[in-house]
Formats: C-alpha cells, sequence, structure tokens
C-alpha cells in the first residue's frame, strides 16, 4: 500500500508540476485532521488552479481545498487527501467598484487584507467572523460568521458571485457582479459551508457596507437566565434595529449581555439610551463603549466547539446547559456556541443539547472541532434533514469522490 | 386532454382530491394557459388544487410514475412566464393553500402554507409591530410559494434585500414525491439556498418559515424633481456615496412621468425630465439625520422641486405614480414589453445612453422606470400590436438592452425571473459550462427532469442514471443522441 | 370614479373587444374576488372570466361551464376598484350577462327561479303580498309560478331574521308625495324609493325623508315611479332593465338631484348613461339622469350638515355595500355623517372589500356560495364587537343579519339614514339597539 501510495504521489508531484508553478510533496505537519496530502500545489491564478484540478481529475487525485488553516480542523478527517491545494498566492483584490459597493477578491485573500482595502473607501463586508487571518474562500466554504449576523447574515446572504473550478477542472461562474440578480441557480448560497467537497472556490464577489459613522457597544451583567432571556427579547423587538445582540458565559452563574448600536453619530446616541434603558429594566449596571469588550465575537474556550442552530427562544434552553467546563456565546438571530473542556463530558452534553433543541426548537447541533478520542465516538453532524438529496446533489458535483471525500455530512 | 395517460391520472387525482379539486375540461383549463406573461401561452393538460403537502406527494409520486410532467403555479402573477404550464402535463395550483400556520413573535418568524397573499403575512404581523420584509409590486396577490420560487425582491430589497434573505426553511415535496425539510443554518448543504429562486424547477414547496422585521419606528420619504435622468443619477450616486442604505431609491423618466400622470393624475412636478423617490426607514434618529442629508444632496444635484410626505397619505400619492407606471404604460401605448435588466449602478449614465441611441436608431420609444439604488432597470418598450411587424421590432430592441446590461456587467433579470422568456439570454450571460455545472443541481434533485421542465435553462442537461455513480457511457451518448459533459 | 376611469380621451365608444384587450393579465383583482376568497380557482376570479369572455369572443360557444362561472359572479365590483389598468369589468360582465341569457338555455327549474324573481321582486305590490307574518305568503295572491319556484322557501330565512332585526320604531305610515323641508330651504330633491327598500324597509324611507327634509331639503317622492331596473340589469336582462331606466328617467325628470338610500339602485341610476347611449331618443334624458344621482350619504356630505346631532352612545360596524363603495365610490362620506354623531364610535370590519354574499338576486340563486361569504362577514362584523350594524343596502343587512343569526348571534341592524335620523330627533340609542337583557 504504503509503496502503491509513494508512486502515486511521485505521479502527482509530476503531473502537477508542469501545470502549477508551486507544487511541492505534503509535510506531516500539514496533515489535514492528521491526514497527510501526497502532494501540495499552490495556483497562482484561477487558470492554473484549474489545471491542478483537471490533472487530479485524470490521475484520479483526492483534493482538499486549504486557505489560511484557521478552521481547517473543522469537520471530519478526509478520507483521502493526495492533493492539498493551497490557495494563498490567490491572494489578489480582483476588484473593488466602491460605487457599486461590490468586491470581487479571490479565495486566499486574507479577510484582514480585504477589510484595509475596502475601509480605504469608507466600506466593509459585514461579515465578523472570528479569527484573524482566515482567507475569503476558507470563510465561504465553513459559511463563517459572527455577531454582526444578526442583521447582515452569512456568506450565503453576501455573495453575490462564485467562481469554483469543478472536479473536472472547469471553471464555473454563478451570480455576477450586480446585487439585484435572479439569473440562473444562487450557486453562491450552495457551496457556502460546503467544506470544500463540492468544487475549488478561487474567487467570489461579494455586496458590501458603508462603514457607520458611529457605533456603541452596550453591555451589562446578568446573573439570573430568565432576566436575560427577557433583555435579549427586549431588544430584539425594540425598534433599536442593534446590528448585534450577544450572550455570553463562561461559567455556570456568570452571564453578560452585548449590544452593537451602529449609524451616524446622533442616531447611535440616541438608541444607546433606549437600549440602556431596556437593560437597565434588568436591573443591572450599564456600561457603554465605543469599541468591543474583549470577548466580543470570539469562539467560546474550549477543545470542543459546538455551532448550535436554533430559534431566539431557544436561548433560555441553551442557558439550562451552562455547566462546568462550558462555556456558551449566542447572537440573537438564533445561532451560538459552546466550547467545552475535555473535562466537560463532551459527548454528554452533545447528546443533552441535541435532545433539547432538537425536539422543542426545532434546532441543529454540529461539532466544529472536537479532539480525535471524542471525534471517533460522536456523530459530528447529528441528524440531517434531506441528506439523500443531499448526496445526489454531491453525486453530481463529485461523481468520482474526490473533492474532500469524507469531510461533511454522512461521509460526503 | 386527449392523453390516456393524463386521463388515467386525472381520475387518480379525483381519487386523490375529489372531483372539486381536479379540472379537466378544456374551457375551464384554458383560463390557466399563462401566468402574468400572457406572450407566452399552453393549455395544461390537467390543473389540480390540492390542499395539504401530503396530496401534492401524491401527485408528485403520480407524474413521477407516468412521466408526466408537472408545474407548480401560485397566484399566477410571475413576468417571465416561471409558471407556463405544459400541454402534456399537470399545472399543481396552491392557491388553496392558504392558512397562516403560526405568527410567532419570540422567535420573529412564521410559518405559512404557499398559496398564502405576501401581503397577508404582513397583515397579520402588523398588530405585533412586525412585517415581512419582500414586497415585490404584486405583493397584494404574489404567493409566498411563488416568492420563493422567484426570490422576489421589491422597491425595498436595496436595504432588506430578497426573499432567499427572509425564507428561514421551508418544506418542499421533492420530485421523487418525499416531503421533506430544507432549513438554513441546519448541517449540510445549503439547499434552501439553492431551492429559493430555482424557479419551481427543484420541487415545490408546501410550508414556509419566513422571518418578520421589526416595523421601523420612522419611514420618510421625499419625491425629487430634476431637469435630466442624468442629473436624478448623480443624485443617487451622490447619495449612496455618502455612505447611505435608504430603504428605496426609485426613479422615473420623462416618458413614464406622462402615462402615470395619464393613469392617476399623481400631480409630479411639471417639467421634470426624472422624478427620484428616496424613501428613508428606521430609527427616528438615525432617519432624521440622513432624510437632511438626502434633501441636501438632492438640490446639489439639480432637484429643482422636492417634496416631503408629512404623513402616510401623502407618502402614498408620492409613490402612486410609481406604482401605477407600468400599467400605466397602456395610456401612452397600446401595447408595451416590460423587461427587466440589471447593472452596477454606476453604469447607469451610459446604459441610458445606449438605451436612448437604441430608441433612437430603431424608433421605437422606450419610457424607463427603475429600482435606482441598485441598478435594477425596467425599460418599457412600446409599440403597436396592430402595426404589422412592431411587436418584432420591440423585441429586438428589448434584447438589445439585455445585451447593454450584460457588456455593463449586469444581469438579464433583477427579480422577474429567467423562466421561458429569458431562457434564451440565458448563454450571453453564462458560458455553456456554468449552465452545465447549475444543472447539476437539478439533477441532483429531479434526475427525470419532470418538474417545471423548459424553465430557466435553454437546453436541458443529461442527468445519467442516478442514484449511484455514472459508469461507462450513457446509452443515450452512445447512440450519437446525446452529448456527454 | 366613473369618470376617472371611463372612456380614454377622444376614442369612440369602445366595444368588447377592445374592452377585453384593456386586461393584462397582472391577477390583482384576485384578492378582491370573493369567489376566488372562497374557491381560489381562476375561472372564478376576474381575471378568468375575462379569459373566458376571451375564449366566447375568439368563437368558444356559451357553454355550461362558462355559464357557471359568469353565474358565480357576485357583480360586487371590487375588481373594478382593484384594477390598475382600469379595466371596466362591470360593463364586461352586464354584456356577458346579456350574451348568456340570448344564447344559454337553461334548465326549466332554473329558469323558472329566475323568471319568478323578475316577477316578484321589481313590483313593490307583489312584494307587499310578502310583508307582515310571513306564513301569509302561502295564500296570497302570489302568481303561481313565485309561489311554485321555491323562491319563497329560500327567502323566508332573510325574510324572517330582518322582521326581527329592524329598528324597533320603523313602523311607518306611506310616505307623501312631498314632505316639506324643516326651516330655509336649501334644495328641492327627488327620492327614490325602491322596491324591496320599499315593502321590507319603510322605516328606511320615513327615516331618509325626514333626515333630508331636516337638513333643509323638500323632499319630492314621485308617486308613479316604479322599480329602478338594478336587479334586471345587473342580470343581462336589457330590455327589461332598459324599460324600468325609462320610467324612471321620466318619472324624476323635473327635479335636479335624485336621492336614492339603496346602493345597488344609486349605481344602476347612475348607469343609465351607459344602458342608453346606444339610444338617440333617450340618451341624453339617461345621462341627465345619471348626473343629477345621488346616494343619500354622497349628497348629505355635498350638502354638508344643519341640524344638529344628539348623542347616540353607541358602537356601531359600518359595512361597504359593494354597490356603494365600489360602484359609486362612496365609502367616505357614511363614516364622515356616522363620525359627525356625538358619543357615537364606528368600527371597521376585517376586510371591508369583500362582499358580503348579497349581491342583489345572489343569494337566492347560489344560495352555498352566498351562504359562505356571509359566514365570514358575519365573522369580521361580530370581530368588532359592535352593537349595530349600519348599512346603505337593505340586501347587505338581511344578508349579514342571518348569517349572524345562523352563527347564533343577533346584532341590530340599521341604514345610515336611520341612524341620523335617530341622532337628529335624539331619540338616543333605544331607537336603535333593543335594550341589554
Amino acid at each position: 500500500m504504503a509503496a502503491e501510495g509513494g508512486a502515486k504521489a511521485r505521479d502527482a508531484l509530476d503531473a502537477l508540476t508542469k501545470v502549477c508553478g508551486d507544487v511541492r510533496p505534503g509535510e506531516p505537519e500539514e496533515g489535514v485532521l492528521g491526514v497527510v496530502p501526497g502532494v501540495v500545489a499552490a495556483p497562482a491564478t484561477s487558470a492554473e488552479a484549474a489545471e491542478v484540478m483537471r490533472t487530479a481529475a485524470e490521475l484520479g487525485l483526492a483534493v482538499v481545498p486549504r486557505g489560511a488553516e484557521t478552521r481547517l480542523d473543522w469537520g471530519a478527517p478526509p478520507a483521502r487527501c493526495d492533493v492539498l491545494v493551497d490557495t494563498a498566492r490567490l491572494d489578489q483584490v480582483v476588484e473593488h467598484a466602491a460605487g457599486d459597493l461590490v468586491v470581487t477578491a479571490e479565495a486566499g485573500l486574507d479577510t484582514g487584507r480585504l477589510a484595509e482595502v475596502l475601509a480605504e473607501r469608507g466600506q466593509r463586508l459585514a461579515l465578523d467572523a472570528p479569527l484573524p487571518g482566515s482567507t475569503v474562500g476558507g470563510t465561504i466554504a465553513t459559511a463563517a460568521a459572527g455577531p454582526l449576523r444578526l442583521l447582515y447574515g452569512t456568506p450565503r446572504d453576501l455573495v453575490i458571485g462564485l467562481t469554483v473550478i469543478r472536479a473536472d477542472g472547469r471553471v464555473a461562474r454563478s451570480g455576477g457582479k450586480v446585487v439585484k440578480n435572479v439569473a440562473g441557480y444562487d450557486l453562491g448560497r450552495l457551496f457556502s459551508g460546503s467544506y470544500g467537497t463540492l468544487g475549488l472556490i478561487v474567487e467570489a464577489t461579494f455586496r458590501l457596507h458603508p462603514i457607520p459613522a458611529a457605533q456603541a457597544y452596550i453591555t451589562c451583567d446578568l446573573t439570573d437566565a430568565t432576566r436575560a432571556y427577557e433583555a435579549v427579547q427586549a431588544v430584539l423587538h425594540s425598534p433599536a434595529v442593534p446590528s448585534a445582540v450577544e450572550v455570553v458565559s463562561s461559567s455556570q452563574d456568570g452571564l453578560t449581555l452585548g449590544v452593537l448600536l451602529e449609524g451616524v453619530p446622533e442616531g447611535v446616541a440616541a438608541r444607546t439610551e433606549q437600549v440602556s434603558a431596556l437593560l437597565g429594566a434588568a436591573g443591572t449596571q450599564v456600561r457603554t463603549a465605543q469599541e468591543p469588550p474583549e470577548w466580543w465575537g470570539a469562539y467560546p474556550d474550549g477543545t470542543t466547539l459546538i455551532d448550535v442552530t436554533a430559534p431566539p427562544s431557544a436561548l433560555a434552553t441553551l442557558l439550562e446547559h451552562r455547566t462546568e467546563g462550558v462555556s456558551l456565546s449566542w447572537s440573537a438571530a438564533g445561532h451560538g456556541y459552546l466550547g467545552l473542556t475535555p473535562e466537560a463530558d463532551p459527548a454528554g452534553t452533545l447528546a443533552r443539547v441535541r435532545e433539547d433543541l432538537g425536539g422543542r426548537h426545532n434546532g441543529a447541533a454540529v461539532v466544529r472541532y472536537t479532539p480525535e478520542a471524542v471525534r471517533n465516538e460522536i456523530d459530528l453532524w447529528g441528524p440531517v434533514p434531506a441528506f439523500s438529496l443531499m448526496r445526489r446533489v454531491k453525486e453530481q458535483f463529485d461523481p468520482e469522490n474526490r473533492l474532500s471525500p469524507g469531510r461533511f455530512v454522512g461521509g460526503l | 386532454m386527449e392523453s390516456p395517460a393524463l386521463q388515467a391520472l386525472a381520475r387518480r387525482c379525483e381519487r386523490l382530491l375529489g372531483t372539486e379539486a381536479v379540472i379537466s375540461d378544456p374551457v375551464r383549463l384554458r383560463t390557466y394557459d399563462c401566468d402574468g406573461l400572457t406572450t407566452h401561452r399552453a393549455t395544461p393538460g390537467l390543473v389540480v388544487l390540492p390542499e395539504s403537502a401530503e396530496q401534492i406527494a401524491a401527485i408528485v409520486r403520480a407524474c413521477a410514475e407516468a412521466g408526466i410532467p408537472y408545474v407548480a403555479r401560485g397566484s399566477g402573477t410571475g413576468l417571465s412566464g416561471g409558471a407556463l404550464p405544459r400541454t402534456d402535463g399537470v399545472l399543481i395550483v396552491t392557491s388553496r393553500m392558504r392558512r397562516i400556520l403560526e405568527i410567532d413573535i419570540a422567535n420573529r418568524r412564521a410559518v405559512v402554507e404557499p398559496g398564502v397573499i405576501n401581503l397577508d403575512v404582513s397583515r397579520a404581523a402588523r398588530p405585533y409591530g412586525y412585517y415581512f420584509a419582500p414586497d415585490p409590486s404584486s405583493q397584494q396577490i404574489c404567493s409566498v410559494g411563488g416568492n420563493v420560487a422567484e426570490n422576489s425582491g421589491g422597491a425595498h430589497c436595496l436595504k432588506y434585500g430578497f426573499t432567499a434573505h427572509h425564507v428561514l426553511a421551508c418544506e418542499i415535496v421533492t420530485p421523487d414525491g418525499e416531503i421533506t425539510e430544507l432549513a438554513a443554518g441546519g448541517p449540510g448543504y445549503d439547499l434552501l439556498g439553492v431551492f429559493v429562486g430555482a424557479e419551481g424547477t427543484l420541487g415545490i414547496t408546501t410550508k414556509i418559515t419566513v422571518r418578520l422585521t421589526r416595523l421601523p419606528e420612522t419611514v420618510q420619504t421625499l419625491l425629487a424633481a430634476f431637469g435630466s435622468i442624468e442629473a436624478g443619477g448623480t443624485a443617487v450616486s451622490a447619495i449612496i456615496g455618502a455612505g447611505m442604505v435608504p430603504a428605496a431609491i426609485e426613479m422615473m423618466d420623462a416618458l413614464s412621468i406622462e402615462a402615470a400622470e395619464a393613469a392617476v393624475d399623481c400631480g409630479y412636478p411639471p417639467g421634470a425630465g426624472a422624478v427620484l423617490i428616496v424613501e428613508l426607514d428606521g430609527p427616528a434618529a438615525e432617519v432624521e439625520h440622513q432624510f437632511g442629508e438626502v434633501e441636501r444632496l438632492c438640490r446639489e444635484a439639480g432637484a429643482f422641486e422636492i417634496r416631503v410626505a408629512a404623513d402616510d397619505a401623502e407618502r402614498a400619492l408620492i409613490w402612486k405614480g410609481r406604482k401605477s407606471a407600468f400599467a400605466a404604460v397602456g395610456r401612452i401605448s397600446p401595447a408595451y414589453l416590460v423587461q427587466d435588466g440589471v447593472i452596477p449602478r454606476t453604469s447607469l449614465p451610459g446604459v441610458l445612453a445606449g438605451i436612448d441611441a437604441l430608441s433612437a436608431e430603431s424608433g421605437v420609444r422606450v419610457a424607463n422606470v427603475f429600482h435606482a439604488g441598485d441598478g435594477n432597470l425596467h425599460p418599457l418598450v412600446l409599440f403597436d400590436d396592430a402595426e404589422h411587424g412592431a411587436a418584432e421590432r420591440a423585441e429586438e430592441v428589448s434584447g438589445k438592452i439585455l445585451d447593454l446590461c450584460i457588456e455593463h456587467g449586469g444581469s438579464i433579470t433583477g427579480e422577474h425571473g429567467v423562466g421561458v422568456d429569458k431562457s434564451r439570454y440565458m448563454p450571453r450571460m453564462f458560458t455553456e459550462t456554468d449552465l452545465d455545472t447549475m444543472q447539476m443541481v437539478r439533477c441532483g434533485f429531479d434526475p427525470a427532469g419532470l418538474c417545471n421542465p423548459g424553465k430557466v435553462f435553454p437546453t436541458p442537461r443529461l442527468c445519467g442514471e442516478v442514484p449511484g455513480f455514472r459508469k461507462g457511457v450513457h446509452p443515450l451518448v452512445e447512440q450519437g443522441k446525446a452529448e456527454q459533459f | 370614479m366613473a369618470g376617472e376611469r371611463d372612456e380614454r380621451d377622444g376614442a369612440e365608444p369602445r366595444g368588447l373587444p377592445e374592452l377585453l384587450g384593456d386586461c393584462v393579465h397582472c391577477g390583482f383583482c384576485l384578492p378582491t374576488c370573493p369567489t376566488y376568497v372562497l374557491w381560489g380557482e381562476e375561472m372564478d376570479s376576474p381575471r378568468g372570466r375575462i379569459h373566458l369572455m376571451e375564449q366566447h369572443q375568439e368563437g368558444a360557444p356559451m357553454s355550461a361551464p362558462m355559464v357557471q362561472h359568469f353565474d358565480q359572479c357576485l357583480g360586487c365590483m371590487a375588481c373594478v376598484t382593484a384594477c390598475p389598468s382600469g379595466v371596466r369589468y362591470d360593463r364586461l360582465i352586464e354584456a356577458t350577462r346579456a350574451t348568456v341569457e340570448e344564447e344559454h338555455a337553461r334548465p326549466l327549474p332554473e329558469r323558472a327561479l329566475r323568471e319568478a324573481i323578475f316577477r316578484l321582486f321589481p313590483y313593490p305590490n307583489r312584494l307587499r303580498a310578502l310583508r307582515g307574518p310571513l306564513r301569509a305568503y302561502q295564500k296570497t295572491g302570489l302568481e303561481r309560478l313565485v309561489r311554485r319556484s321555491g323562491i319563497l322557501e329560500r327567502l323566508s330565512p332573510s325574510l324572517a331574521a330582518m322582521e326581527r332585526l329592524a329598528p324597533p320604531l320603523s313602523r311607518s305610515p306611506r310616505l307623501p308625495e312631498r314632505v316639506a323641508a324643516r326651516g330655509e330651504r336649501r334644495a328641492t330633491v327627488g327620492m327614490l324609493t325602491g322596491c324591496v327598500q320599499r315593502e321590507f324597509f319603510p322605516g328606511v324611507n320615513a327615516a331618509t325623508a325626514r333626515v333630508l327634509a331636516m337638513e333643509g331639503c323638500d323632499v319630492v317622492i314621485p308617486a308613479r315611479q316604479g322599480c329602478c331596473g338594478a336587479l334586471s340589469l345587473h342580470s343581462g336582462r336589457e330590455e327589461e332593465a332598459t324599460a324600468f331606466a325609462r320610467r324612471t328617467i321620466v318619472a324624476f325628470e323635473a327635479v335636479d338631484v335624485v336621492v336614492v338610500n339603496a346602493a345597488g339602485c344609486g349605481s344602476a341610476m347612475k348607469d343609465y348613461r351607459d344602458v342608453l347611449a346606444g339610444d338617440p331618443e333617450w340618451a341624453g334624458r339617461a345621462e341627465a339622469l345619471s348626473a343629477k344621482t345621488r346616494d343619500l350619504a354622497e349628497y348629505l356630505a355635498e350638502l354638508g350638515p344643519r341640524a344638529p346631532r344628539r348623542p347616540l352612545p353607541v358602537t356601531v360596524a359600518y359595512h361597504d355595500a359593494c354597490h356603494l363603495a365600489h360602484a359609486q365610490g362612496v365609502r367616505a362620506q357614511p363614516r364622515a355623517l356616522l363620525a359627525g354623531i356625538p358619543e357615537l364610535t364606528i368600527k371597521e370590519i376585517a376586510d371591508p372589500e369583500i362582499c358580503c354574499g348579497s349581491a342583489g338576486t345572489y343569494n337566492i340563486l347560489q344560495p352555498e356560495a352566498a351562504a359562505e361569504l356571509g359566514d365570514r362577514k358575519a365573522a369580521n362584523v361580530r370581530a368588532t364587537d359592535a352593537e349595530l350594524l349600519v348599512a346603505a343596502n337593505p340586501g347587505c343587512s338581511m344578508q349579514i343579519a342571518t348569517a349572524l343569526e345562523r352563527r347564533g348571534a343577533r346584532l341590530a341592524v340599521a341604514h345610515t339614514a336611520e341612524v341620523l335620523d335617530a341622532s337628529l330627533r335624539g331619540l338616543g340609542r333605544e331607537a336603535l339597539v333593543p335594550r341589554a337583557g
């Protein structure tokens, strides 16, 4: 087996070297959840990336994309990894049409760098996904988003055009570079959160928003879960239009609530008063700052990260799961994370959360990362409605099962 | 209904749904021969009016077994022929599935059946201070199921987004006849994301969970009159450039103003070459500040008259002309085509000059109405249907306008959808591979190609043998009847 | 209203094909169409019926299914209000109904029922035979046809409901030919007494005359007036309708204004100009009559209040009769009149644009659909928690009252004129609503 694998890797290396300027053997420390790539290829252009994918198709190689590795440990390990396609050299801002509030960027571009470019024209991509250094492509592939999801949504809501390389090496585009567009299927949404299993994302076009002139972070500490829930509901149903409403807890009894308001200075000032009054009604001291508190938008600590999607009212249920070693962050949009220490019984906690959220709230809990030992004994994804449709779509895009095989739900 | 297969299906549907829910006589069937786009007509082979997901699933299974195509239809208001029936197929009409099942304010959502009318969702949510944000101009009659199929927008989608951004989950009947749920944010692929806007080609939605949006604290609307479209365009750029995202920015040119005046006597400032309607909404303190800014920017761009709506009645008056514009064009022209193209907003001057040139060259008049904030143009191409060849000339001009949009990096449709009307333009915007890739999704959902066939894509893709991985050469390819990708 | 959506400038009077061509198939009429609301079928929407008319125009025979869907149209004209393209569905359906009567042979029992209706309603004398204790109708001198058609059985529940629910003080003597203005005279007006109104709601006519007089009008009530022809006109019985129209024109030629308190009648009289447009001898006279016809509320609003209003502490639900709201565009005036009464509270009924199902003869000819619509309206009326239902059409009042009774609810009903009358005369709420308990 090993000798055969070595021969395959050598063939791959030879073939890929002919079509791509940066190809080398994979190193052990480059393993994707322990699966060491045979070859690492870093195409510099979409055309080169297409050649890499075409060559991989010809040789029947399994391909796993890699951005900045910030979320490479999410999901399941690939069943095979013959070629790791590193998008690091695909790092250009292709076009920033500031007048149209639209940007096109290559997949390997650092989102922080993108933000700098946009800020020069007073604009931003309203995705505050945690983990600095994440790439454009990786953010889309993992559907990562932060607190701003309450007002602006997740990558699916902001990607307006996407270019991918298919399993067979052909370049396919969907959407375009205008915000309003209903021509054809929206593959941007399909590829959001697809973990590299449908194709290689090489370029994306996003709708942008102006950077607000003023912002205010209003925070308060609470001990009572019911009060916290009621305070979140009060802000949510108020006309203050918060950009984000977050609840975090890192211990059994402490809860912190944070609201982000953005707009013109006069407006933010008036709305800060409104929101402060609502929070103050919970009988607690309210703080206001122009800068985010240090916990803002971070994943909760722990060696296991559980991603929870459920309606806003599920917060009350979720707060019941605060036990020793479990920290939590929750966006009032209906999405949150649980961070678990190894002592917190990840498998048991996961089972309890799924039971509570699944039945009462039609919610879902997905494990993003966890130690290998835990991973082997749990189902990372939980029940997947419409799985047979997903499998059939995967079979269409990747009939030979070579794109990040096994990384995704149900072994896709 | 000549075909024995259809007759057999009709009997089966009658057993499943009752005779009251099955229409099979030719006179009645013909009333379903088109949706809001009357230039494409086809009398359906059979019409059924189900009242539940289970009934739809049973019909779809029956169609799948018999190999009969089917098309779903809501209120029949689409403008691209997306619900054009098949003469050899079944039209599944959801107009009897119109219950609002739940209004869940704590979770800011509502659960509705597909036949529920868009505006009725907002009406039901209004007492709680909420509404359903997508507001296509047909919102008083279009169905939420249709909105899902078309990913409908509206004048206010500049700020609030489209249906895709306001649908949290859909229960659907798959082309296999299974009832399943697609939800946003759950584990697995975002099938909901691709289902919304797929124009009914991936299945039939039977229950929709929509997001409700808090009613804004304040709404402010102004009407600004400019000497020319260019001046109006400058104002739009200035407003966007100043970092504002108004709820809506709408523009009308002189010809469409003339039509609206003829129809509803909206009293827009005389002599205007263009009027701009700008609406801001949100927290009072924000809106107040920005509204002054909008007024200033309009004046700087050369607005010679600005009217600010003092109350809802005045706001309605400002919107009246804009909202009546399409129907009103009938007052200045015996017939017209409504086009729906999109351009990057900054290309507006160039594209309008191009449309002017096309109009001058062909002698075909074009009135322009736009969602100026997001570059969505609705050129109304006027012609006299009594005049020989006029319709063809109008069609040609209309097509060339789309070419202009594509040249400027835009789209062939911003909100009306592709349907049957524009599938032939798809290859101008997308490559063969692009279209093939989109159709992979369709092959995953509907390998037999029975669900609303002939829409969106100019040529169907061969789906191969599904499920299971394809091995070897497909028989049709071998026989030279098809090409495999 | 009529002027706004009338002929396009400078055009010839437009025929059926042109009128049909105005429809762009947008579907905005669908949600306001009562039958579409009930059944959700294209053929039972205005857009679908126009499609059927087009099919007929193109040569398809007037088949039974077509006739069924035309018959099921209530003629409420809500679609005319909703249409952004100005389609004259009112004229289309009237013309189509006439064609149906010409081309379609109805089954015998249906023919008998229709015949009975048109031999009964337009004739106050015959209607009178139905008044009083209802069992009397079996013995009276009604024609055999009327007795055998089943119409009386269909009518009796509504009539019985009305007997119970009409304002308690409504017994009134027959009206004289002239009622003099109180105080300084502001105008002289003619008054139509109607058929059903006159025989079943004489109190409404009496109240109308008193209110007009108290507001300073000399009221002329020609004894020789008959039916205005509304029922015939709205049912495609063209010849009958024009005969009634001519007679009505003659009866009111001497006055400057004709005040009508029944919505269906007012709407028909405003349409005389279209009905007789093709008749050179009558066109001008019809135009003149249409131009001077006013609904009572419309007229009182134009005239402006003079007589002092006295308090009426009562909560009313105001119902828009289709032939007032949709056909005549009179919505604000009755509400304004009611709002002008001290201590009176007006409640709005949900879905005001949807017909109650009465629609002239509809509740007799399409009893099931009518009952369903009546039930919907009754539910919306009940939801207002009002003590009194106010409407300006006798058919609506009967229809809604009957539907409410089916739900086990009793609600007093009154015409706008009766409410005003009670206020002007200071009769207090007891004149309109029965004492609690």
